[in-house]
């Protein structure tokens, strides 16, 4: 039998939403904001350290982030959409997994085959984190690169 | 919250308490990262760049210490906890998940000493 070229083995692939459903794409961008994350929780964890060698120390570290130009506000607002991305599903996925919610009642598996965890409830809850999402994250690109703190 | 399922025998499985310390970490960080991220926003009402000030930052640390020790802890957690997760889906090392375990233990420990050294001097 041929393979479908979407069910390829590997690492690129088991994240390559591409051809898959609306749940495979909210998986691969769980996975990939939580990447940017652990990478971002390494490097804040030694960034705050240098408060530990004074007021001179943390100026230093500070200018040597400045001195990164737009990129560094441009790297915090890609760390913001990932934590608000991956917190959102999360919670969404903690009501899935631990508590049951929007999957839906267990059905024969008649072809075609739906999946019921992924019912009506289920794409709202996606859809209504993923618009919540952009429009905080939005709101965080005019406050962190434009300076525009109004909320 | 569901149990954990249990073996045959009735011992808890490993993996299964991970994912229950999976969730429980998750849900701590909605609260304790977003009061972070809070005292970082204009409802501080100081502009961003202030709050990076040394006194603005260390008096974080002081006011909050409980907070930041909750958000140092359950990050490295849920995070490193992440990456093993990923790791073993995508290797299936069986013979070496136990290194695997280790690395990450030993990260996990590294960071959160770090952190807490962070937390213990600048308090």
């Amino acid at each position: 039998m041929k393979r479908e070229k979407r069910f390829g083995a590997g690492l690129f692939s088991s994240l390559n939403p591409v051809g898959f459903n609306l749940e495979r794409w909210s998986y691969t961008v769980h996975r990939a904001t939580g990447v940017v994350m652990v990478g971002y929780l390494m490097a804040h964890i030694f960034e705050t350290f240098q408060l530990t060698g004074g007021a001179t120390a943390w100026a230093n570290t500070m200018s040597a982030l400045h001195s990164l130009g737009p990129m560094e506000m441009i790297g915090l607002w890609l760390v913001a959409g990932s934590a608000l991305y991956h917190g959102g599903n999360g919670i969404r996925l903690i009501l899935n997994e631990a508590f049951g919610m929007f999957m839906g009642k267990p059905i024969l598996p008649v072809y075609p085959y739906s999946p019921t965890s992924l019912g009506r409830s289920q794409k709202v809850a996606v859809w209504t984190i993923t618009v919540a999402v952009l429009a905080l994250w939005v709101w965080a690109g005019l406050y962190l690169l434009a300076g525009l703190g109004v909320i | 919250m569901a149990e954990p399922a249990k073996e045959k025998g009735g011992s808890l499985m490993k993996e299964s308490w991970n994912m229950v310390v999976t969730y429980v970490t998750g849900a701590l960080l909605v609260f304790v990262l977003t009061f972070h991220l809070l005292l970082h926003s204009p409802l501080m009402g100081v502009a961003f760049d202030s709050t990076l000030l040394f006194p603005n930052a260390t008096g974080n640390l002081v006011d909050y210490q409980i907070v930041f020790g909750l958000l140092l802890i359950g990050a490295v957690i849920h995070g490193f906890n992440g990456i093993r997760v990923m790791v073993l889906e995508w290797l299936h090392p069986t013979r070496l998940a136990w290194l695997l375990n280790l690395i990450v233990f030993l990260l996990m420990a590294f960071f959160i000493a770090v952190g807490t050294v962070t937390l213990v001097v600048v308090g």
